[in-house]
């Protein structure tokens, strides 16, 4: 069945890739819009792909692609950065059931997501890859059609522009996170 | 970076990520737009998409390679034939600007081709018509005569009003292929006491625009003496004559006649350079001819400029349009814009001066004065007094002269007496001074 193999690409990969596209284009319409993009070029398409093991990182390859076209034709018509209807939207989309909690996160979370969005897009994108897609620095390179150097500089440099943000380094000295993730 | 750590970042980035809620509407909506196949195209794949793997991913300018199984992917590529169209388009796509640039350039192309085109194509079929309809095949030689200017005023055989007139006199020079600029011929030069009325004739320069259509601009004055009490007639005349050949009135002036000139008119007219020179013979017929000018000049030059300019401007308007429909910052779309406005005014700015330059030369204009001859000069009648009124008058005359007599005498007298006065008195007061000693 059609629909039953698309459905387990959309059950595999939607929620990571729409939160991959929500992070490079710092807005949820155009995140949707480019990620139901990437799902229908890549199902019209499908027929390059030979095996399902493939299908992951490929869909993942669209899906950065089309966010790239996405920035290329709206960013001169829309103001990318989080305002606070969608920080608000943030905050009542965290998990957490303790407003404290809630409120903490939905903070790390707009100043994260300024943080990313004040990043120029070529830094953005494999900061998001690397940091939320876990992808590696291989991958990255083949993702955004770059030679694995160039990703090592370019996440080098976006993390010390990330230092540099007084916000960021705040997130880092208040403790924010508890229980940091693994890298 | 030590206070950013890759677990740092990787944790803050995703708790960012996870802040995001999925909408519960997207898988759906991913499937709807796939069954009800809104593109108009196969979502379902065919064999013709099959290849285009990477066309999803190069959406970016950036060169992509596939991820995972990329021998997979471009094995499972059709025949290049199958996917001739969606390389070409996926090509189109990563070189917009050159994809732009050459539209551009064919645009420029074909306009300037058929800007071309559209100047010698039709001389060379009225040279070959002309050929065709004259019996001896003979084209009228020389770049600047009338036949050779089928469809303009020339052609007709009465356009060149000038030239007929000069043709007239002679020494004038007609239909000579003159140098550029404007032969001018003046037949004869006589005062306006004269029989023989002034007559200037001015030519165009006939060669000019080879491959256009001559545009002659024709103007002429008359200044005719006509019977007295017959201007109002004359005026009506020339109204009726501007009217009968396809004019009008453009201006029309009368003055009163002085003690010392008559009543004058004068009346612009503008007729079809056709009837120009048949206009101008009858208008000759109204009085007495004592000045007579006309002048044409050739503006084919100016006429075809401005229509070339125009076709330039309006090729670069479409460019424009073409690279608007492509902008996307409001920045590019401001400046192409301002582009285009400013194209807009000088096409619009062309446009006006080349109908401008086509009613002049589709009009010609004839200026006639009308003057009608002076009032005769009225004497004044001698009148002999008779011998009562002329004794009256002189002694109305002798009365007024003594009046004026006593008058003049009447200072030096009145003089004399203040002074006798003044040597009485003072003879009296010494006398009384005198006496009054001797006593």
């Amino acid at each position: 069945m059609v629909e039953q193999r698309l459905e387990d690409w959309l059950e595999e990969g939607y929620a990571l890739s729409f939160r991959t596209a929500c992070l490079i284009l710092g807005n949820r319409a155009d995140a949707e819009e480019a990620v139901q993009e990437a799902f229908l070029r890549a199902w019209r398409f499908r027929h390059a792909l030979t095996s399902v093991t493939s299908v992951k990182p490929w869909l993942y390859r669209v899906v950065v692609n089309s966010c790239y076209s996405k920035l290329r034709q709206e960013i001169p018509h829309r103001d990318r950065r989080a305002d606070d209807d969608q920080l608000a939207q943030l905050a009542q989309c965290t998990a957490s059931s303790d407003p404290a909690a809630r409120a903490e996160q939905s903070e790390t979370a707009e100043v994260v997501l300024a943080a990313l969005q004040r990043l120029p897009v070529s830094l953005r994108v494999p900061v998001v890859l690397r940091y939320y897609a876990d992808l590696s620095e291989r991958d990255i390179a083949r993702a955004i059609g770059r030679r694995q150097g160039t990703v090592k500089s370019r996440l080098h440099e976006a993390r010390r522009r990330l230092a540099g943000d007084p916000n960021m380094a705040m997130l880092a000295v208040d403790g924010v996170l508890d229980d940091p993730v693994e890298a | 970076m030590a206070i950013l750590d890759d677990g740092l970042l990787k944790a803050v980035v995703r708790q960012a990520g996870d802040s995001f809620g999925i909408s519960p509407t997207g898988v759906s909506e991913i499937l709807r737009r796939v069954n009800t196949d809104d593109d108009g195209r196969s979502l379902h794949g065919d064999a013709g998409d099959a290849g285009d793997a990477s066309d999803a991913g190069d959406e970016r300018s950036e060169p992509v390679s596939t991820i995972g199984n990329v021998g997979a992917v471009r094995t499972a590529r059709p025949a290049p034939t199958a996917r001739s169209a969606p390389t070409v388009r996926a090509t189109a796509r990563a070189h917009r600007v050159l994809s732009v640039a050459a539209a551009v350039l064919v645009l420029l192309a074909v306009g300037g081709g058929a800007v071309v085109l559209g100047h010698r194509t039709p001389d060379a079929t009225r040279r070959l018509r002309a050929a065709l309809a004259t019996p001896s095949g003979h084209v009228a030689s020389g770049a600047g005569s009338a036949a050779d200017r089928p469809g303009t005023p020339a052609s007709s055989g009465v356009d060149f009003g000038p030239n007929d007139q000069a043709a007239s006199t002679p020494g004038s020079t007609d239909h000579a292929p003159a140098p550029a600029g404007a032969a001018t011929g003046t037949s004869a030069r006589a005062g306006a006491t004269s029989d023989a009325p002034a007559t200037t004739s001015q030519a165009a320069s006939l060669p000019a625009g080879i491959g256009h259509s001559a545009r002659i601009e024709q103007t002429g004055s008359l200044d005719l003496a006509v019977a007295r009490g017959a201007l109002s007639t004359t005026v009506n005349q020339l109204t009726a004559l501007a009217g009968a050949n396809g004019g009008f009135v453009a201006d029309s002036q009368t003055r009163a006649g002085t003690s010392t000139s008559g009543p004058g008119a004068t009346v612009t007219i503008e007729v079809p350079v056709a009837s120009f020179s048949a206009v101008l013979k009858k208008a000759e017929s109204f009085g007495k001819v004592a000045a007579l000018t006309t002048q044409a000049s050739d503006v084919t030059g100016q006429y075809v400029d401005l229509q070339d300019r125009i076709t330039a401007l309006q090729a670069s308007r479409q460019q424009y349009l073409t690279i608007m429909s492509r902008a996307y910052s409001i920045s590019d779309v401001l400046a192409v814009q301002a582009q285009l406005d400013a194209l807009q005014s000088q096409i619009e700015q062309l446009q006006g001066q080349l109908a401008l330059l086509g009613n002049e030369t589709a009009y010609s204009s004839l200026r006639t004065g009308m003057t009608e001859p002076a009032p005769p000069r009225r004497h004044r009648a001698v009148v002999v007094p008779s011998g009562v009124a002329r004794a009256w008058h002189d002694s109305v005359h002798g009365f007024v002269s003594g009046a004026e007599g006593l008058i003049r005498i009447a200072g030096p007298a009145l003089f004399a007496l203040l002074c006798l006065g003044v040597t009485l008195l003072g003879g009296q007061l010494f006398w009384r001074r005198l006496q009054r000693h001797n006593l």
